[in-house]
This record gives C-alpha cells, structure tokens and sequence, in this order.
C-alpha cells in the first residue's frame, strides 16, 4: 500500500464569477521514503493539491470529489471529511511541511526556540526542557551550526538559507512519514538551493520519509526526485518514473517545456522553441484537451472536443494526449495562440 | 583610441555605498558597499551578462549606471559622455538613449494608467513628435512586442505577466533607445513564457541594433544571450570573460560553485556539486582579502589578507590568488582544469592550510568574516 494515494481529487474554489475547479480530476501516490516531483506553472493546481491533502483548503475553496488516502501503520485513512481536530493530529505530526517563503511560516516575534519547541509540545507531551533538548537536536540535524547560540535569535536575525533550516526543522519535529515542500528552494540562491536540497535527500535517507516536491522548476526534480507528475491546467498530463520522463516524454507539453530551456541552444541566431500562448487561468481552461490551443500537435475534432484519458503508454510511463506515442509532424498552430 | 573601438558603455571603478544611519540625528555608522569598484565595458550591439547572487549588487549595478540611484565614486561614459558629470537637464537626453525594464511587471506598471498613458509618458517628457506621431510610435512599438494596437486602451492588470512584460518592453524602446539594462526581465514570469520573452529580446536586440546590460541569476539564460558575462560576489566582479570561454573554462572558485550548483534535467551537464558551506556575508561588513575567502574550500593565508587584482588572459578577466597561480603555470583550461579538480578533492590547496567543507563549518556568521574554519594562517 502507497503511503499516500490520492484518487480523483476535484478541488473547486466558488467566486462571485463562479466555480474554479483548480484541481481536477487528480490521482497520484507516493511509496514510503520516496519523493515525488509535482511540476507545473502558476495556476496548474500544485499548490492547491498540496492544501487539500493538508486539509488547508481556505474558504470559498472546497474539496468537492475524491480521496486522499494516508497509511496510518497499515491502516489506510480517508484524510478528505476527516474531522479537524483528528486532521490537527496528522498535519505536522504525520505530514509535515515546508513552503517557499520561511517568513510565512515563522512569526517574527517568537525566538527561533520558542517557535521549534512549540512544534515539538504541540505533538507530543513532553516538558519544556525536553522540548528545548530535542529542538536542540532537531537544529543539529538540519546542520545549523552553534544551535545553542541560534534557539535564543529571532527570525530576522537569520539569512534566508537558515531560516528555512528552522522551518525544515519544525517540520521534522514529529518525525513526519510525509514532508511536503512547495517551492522550498524558490526564494533561495543557487549556492544555498543546492544545500538545502542536499539537506533534504540525505534526511529522506536518514529518516526514511516520503517527500512530496511541489515545485515549478525540471533541473531540480531531474537531480531530487524519483517520480515525477506533470500538472497542466488542474490536471496530471505525464506521470512516470523521474529517469524515464525525461529521457522520453510523451506529451507535448513535457516536450515543449523540456525544448525550451535555453540549453538546447547554443548561438544566440537560433530562437529558443518556445511553447506559444498564454498560460491558461482557472476560470477559462479550454475544451477538450486543455493544452490543445497550444499544442503543435493538436488535430480537429479530437483534441479540441475530447478529454484525454490518462493512459499507460509503457510501463509505469502514464499520459494525458489522444496521440502520445504518436504524434506525427507539428500542425501549423492556430495564429490566435501565436501572439502571448 | 579610435572611434570605431570606443564602446558605448565604458563603467570604470563605480562605486555605490549607502549610508547606515542610526540614533537621533541619524548619524552615519557605516556604509553598504553594494557595489565596491567595478569595471568594464560593452561594445555597440553586444550584450553582458551580469550574474551573481541576491544581495551581490548586481541590480544596484544596473541602477547606478542610469543614475537612478547616484553612485558615490567612479566614472560611467555612455557614448563618449560622463553621465555621472551629466546635470539634470542634459542628463534627460541620455536617458532617452538608456532605458530600464525591470523584473516585477506587476510593480513596474502603474495600474492606474492605460497602456497608452504609459508609453506616451515617456514620448511627451522628451519632445517626441506630436499626437499623430506619437501614436504612430506607440502602435510600432507595440507591434514590435508582438501586442496589438487595441492594447493602447486598456490597463495592465488586463494582462497576463508575459503581456505586461511586452508592454514594459514597449515603453523602453518607444524611445528608440540604443541601451537596455535588462534586469532580471524573465525571472517573474512562467517556464513556458519565458523563452518566448527571450526570443523577443533578441529579435529586437538585432533588429534595432541594440546594446543589452542583462542582470539575472538565471546562468543558462545569461549563456545563451549574452557575448560576455561577468560573474559578481559581494560588490566586486569576480571574473569577467566572453560567455563561451567563461562557460567552457570558468577560473574563478565561484563561478565554479556557481555554476555547479544550477540543477539540470541533462545528466552530462551536471557539473560534480561543490556545495558552499555558509551565506553571503553583509555588504555593510566585507571580509578583508578576497571576499570569496570565507567560503572558498581553496582559500589559502594569502586570500585572507591580499584582495586579488586583475589576472588576465587574453579577454578572461579573474581575481583570485589561486587562479593566478595556476594560470602562470598553463593556459587557461589547464588552470580552470586544474581548478575543478581541486575543488572536488573537497578543498585543500598545495600548501594544505585551510580545508572548509562539511558540517563542521557549515555557517559562516556575517558578523565575523574572518570566521574561516579551523584554518591556521
């Protein structure tokens, strides 16, 4: 049994202009001490995939369809209509998580101790000096050097690097089965991103936990993840081991992203493949196949008229087009989707 | 110096420090060198790279070199002129002929006016052309863009951030600037939308003849547009070289760090991680030497007292002790060779005095700089 599986989750916001589905229609699941890589652009629905499990989903939002099951030791839970104080007891005790800015989840007015020790009492019934002890020791093991000093600082007095060691650090409090990170290098340097994500490959391999990558960028997911989901437009277009992805991506949406990173080209005369169009915003997804008004590929009537179905092309390899596998020459692309 | 070699930006020791002011009659108590002497220059119809870090001064750069923020000493000559002599009513004649696109397209447009007031803002203040030609400027300018002409009479929050990039893109060469400093123009906006927006850049960068200061932290971007790139740490440029050579055979400790640590999907290009141990320090407290030291796992007793000057070979321009070293030994690839494999032996340098990885000296506190591991000078 997967340690998550989620199944057919349809996560809808209700606005004056009317319901966004922002998520729909997911299915995804993660082995226990594995990461998955959940890409996608602004307003795919990652992040909102990554609520709704966490049971964060703020109002008018609502998880409208589907399940998030958890493996609680062998006994597989349903976290969606978990009530909210048993849903307290498994976000940050069984699930914990990190998100991109550490500042959102820090208060600038508690001490770094205050706020770590604070996450360990929440979960556990210990005094405040063995709180302090294992806060201690939860700074150690996300390499923060001099904790003692660091326990007694305030947020602001740490660089951002450091400070989303602290954030990783109350996430681990409770020794968490799942992490979910959203974005938790985005707000970081080069030189620091790569620490932090060393931090967390050798923490999954210590600690033996599952992580959840929410995250927009493919050179961090090929280097950090072992499966990789593509999201487009509130649903998953590509799912596949992360090695199999990338060496052959099968919907054109992959393929086009993968195409237009710069290191495909090397002389400044040749124009970089980009992908036309406008990134589709909830309340206008397209009919049909929701990448079709910016698909090569598209053909009439199928893709225009016809959702995919997410289909398994090769092993383990599942995808979101009518023609994966298949997809002939790029057709001349409709010249409304042209111009951005 | 013939007309013809003359480039058309020549930066040469700028300097920008703000002011520290603290108590009652806010004294001064120390200075952020955001950006402490650097220097180079760009040829007509070239463009620089400039990267580096947050807080490195790369933006402040840009910024000082139109004078939107005054540089404290240092000479800026944009076409054979001192822009930092300029006074304010000739210094509006060269900012026509430089112009600014910034990052934040959401920030950088103001929401309460249309595109048109927008782009006719800049025409107006400098004289160009009545109603009838300004609008014949704005609606090519537009074009130009890849927007249409109806943009003019709708307001910015009405785009996508690709959109609004174009229009603030619009308005920088509705001027018919001969000089960008793009900063960081790609950095906000989605994967799929940014090489669209690159593309853009150098279709109008060769049909207007531009001349390009690209500031960004992304390095395959900055790879594939930019001639030369110069890499800056801490106020100062640590290497500066044409964009090939500096890929290919990078010198400096940094860039080797730097370029080390971008995350690719291609595994033949994923460079052997050097992780950096620690943070940038403050820009209010440089570490004395080379500013690279603390955190250099090949810093050695003369890194921590000496600043580097200028090793060059051939247009491969780098500060650093070492580098010279190995550079008087061979040419520059043994020496970038020589340098990355001392760099994956995890530090340790010929003499076997500092060696700064690992856990034990992970942070390197800005509050001492000369915090550099166990080493014994």
């Amino acid at each position: 049994m997967p340690l998550l599986e989620i199944r057919n989750l349809v996560t809808a916001f209700h606005t004056p202009a009317g319901r966004v589905p922002a998520v729909d229609g997911v299915s995804l699941s993660i082995e226990r001490g594995t990461t998955l890589g959940l890409v996608g652009e602004s307003g795919c629905g990652k992040s909102v995939t990554a609520m709704s499990v966490l049971g964060l989903v703020a109002s008018p939002g609502r998880i409208e369809a589907g399940q998030i099951l958890l493996d609680r030791d062998g006994r597989s839970i349903d976290l969606v209509g978990l009530p909210e104080r048993q849903l307290r007891t498994i976000r940050g005790g069984r699930i914990g998580m990190i998100f991109q800015e550490p500042m959102t989840s820090l208060n600038p007015v508690f001490t770094v101790g205050n706020q770590v020790t604070e996450a360990v009492r929440l979960h556990q019934k210990v005094s405040r000096q063995a709180a302090r002890a294992r806060a201690l020791e939860l700074l150690r093991l996300v390499r923060i050097a001099d904790p003692e000093r660091r326990l007694d600082e305030y947020p602001h007095q740490l660089s951002g690097g450091m400070r989303q060691r602290v954030v990783i650090a109350m996430a681990l409090a409770c020794e968490p089965d799942l992490l979910i990170a959203d974005e938790p290098t985005t707000a970081l340097d080069v030189t620091i991103q790569a620490q932090v994500l060393e931090l967390l490959a050798d923490l999954r391999q210590r600690l033996g936990m599952a992580i959840l990558l929410i995250t927009h960028d493919l050179g961090v997911v090929a280097e950090t993840c072992d499966e990789v989901a593509v999201m487009y437009a509130g649903r998953i277009v590509e799912r596949a081991a992360a090695a199999s992805l990338f060496a052959r991506p099968l919907h054109p949406y992959t393929i086009g992203l993968l195409a237009a990173r710069p290191e495909h080209r090397r002389a400044a005369a040749d124009p970089l493949a980009a992908i036309p169009g406008m990134v589709p915003q909830p309340r206008d997804f397209p009919a049909g196949c929701r990448f079709h008004p910016r698909c090569p590929f598209a053909r009439e009537p199928r893709c225009t008229a016809e959702l995919p179905s997410l289909r398994e092309l090769e092993p383990g390899h599942l995808v979101r087009c009518h023609y994966a596998g298949d997809l002939g020459d790029p057709a001349t692309v409709p010249a409304e989707a042209r111009a951005e | 110096m013939s007309d013809a070699a003359a480039p058309l930006l020549a930066v040469s020791d700028l300097e920008t420090h703000f002011p520290i002011r603290r108590g009652l009659f806010r004294r001064v108590v120390g200075q952020v060198r955001a950006v402490d002497g650097i220097s180079f220059t760009i040829q007509r119809g070239r463009t620089l790279g400039l990267v580096g870090e947050s807080g490195c001064g790369k933006t402040t750069a840009g910024r000082s070199i139109l004078r939107l923020v005054e540089p404290t000493a240092g000479s800026v000559r944009f076409a054979g002129r001192e822009v930092r002599a300029e006074r304010p009513a000739t210094l509006r004649s060269l900012r026509r002929r430089m112009q600014i696109v910034f990052q934040d397209p959401y920030g950088s447009l103001n929401p309460r006016m249309t595109v048109r007031a927008l782009l006719e803002e800049g025409l107006l203040v400098h004289r160009m052309g009545d109603s009838r030609e300004r609008l014949r400027r704005m609606t090519a300018a537009l074009e130009r863009t890849g927007m249409p002409a109806a943009t003019l009479a709708r307001y910015p929050h009405e785009f996508s951030g690709g959109q609004r990039q174009r229009i603030a893109i619009a308005r920088a060469v509705v001027l018919e600037p001969e000089f960008l400093v793009l900063d960081e123009p790609i950095s906000a906006l989605d994967v799929s939308i940014q090489a669209q927006v690159v593309n853009l850049l150098v279709e109008l960068r060769r049909e207007l003849g531009l001349t390009y200061l690209f500031v960004s932290h992304d390095l395959s971007v900055v790879e594939y547009i930019s001639d030369d790139v110069a890499v800056m740490y801490l106020g100062r440029l640590v290497e500066t070289a044409p964009a090939a050579d500096l890929y290919a055979r990078p010198l400096h400790p940094y860039t080797h760090a730097l370029f080390s640590a971008v995350p690719s999907v291609e595994a033949e290009r994923r460079r052997r991680r050097i992780i950096l141990p620690g943070d940038v320090p403050s820009p209010a407290r440089p570490p004395a030497g080379c500013r690279f030291h603390p955190r250099c796992p090949l810093a050695e007793a003369v890194c921590r007292e000496v600043d580097p000057p200028a090793t060059v070979v051939g247009g491969h321009r780098v500060h650093c002790h070492v580098a010279a070293r190995e550079l008087s030994a061979g040419d520059a690839a043994a020496a970038s060779a020589r340098i990355a494999s001392l760099l994956a032996a995890g530090g340790g340098p010929p003499d076997g005095t500092a060696k700064l990885r690992g856990d034990a000296a992970e942070e390197v506190s800005p509050s001492s700089p000369s915090g550099s591991g166990k080493a014994t000078p």
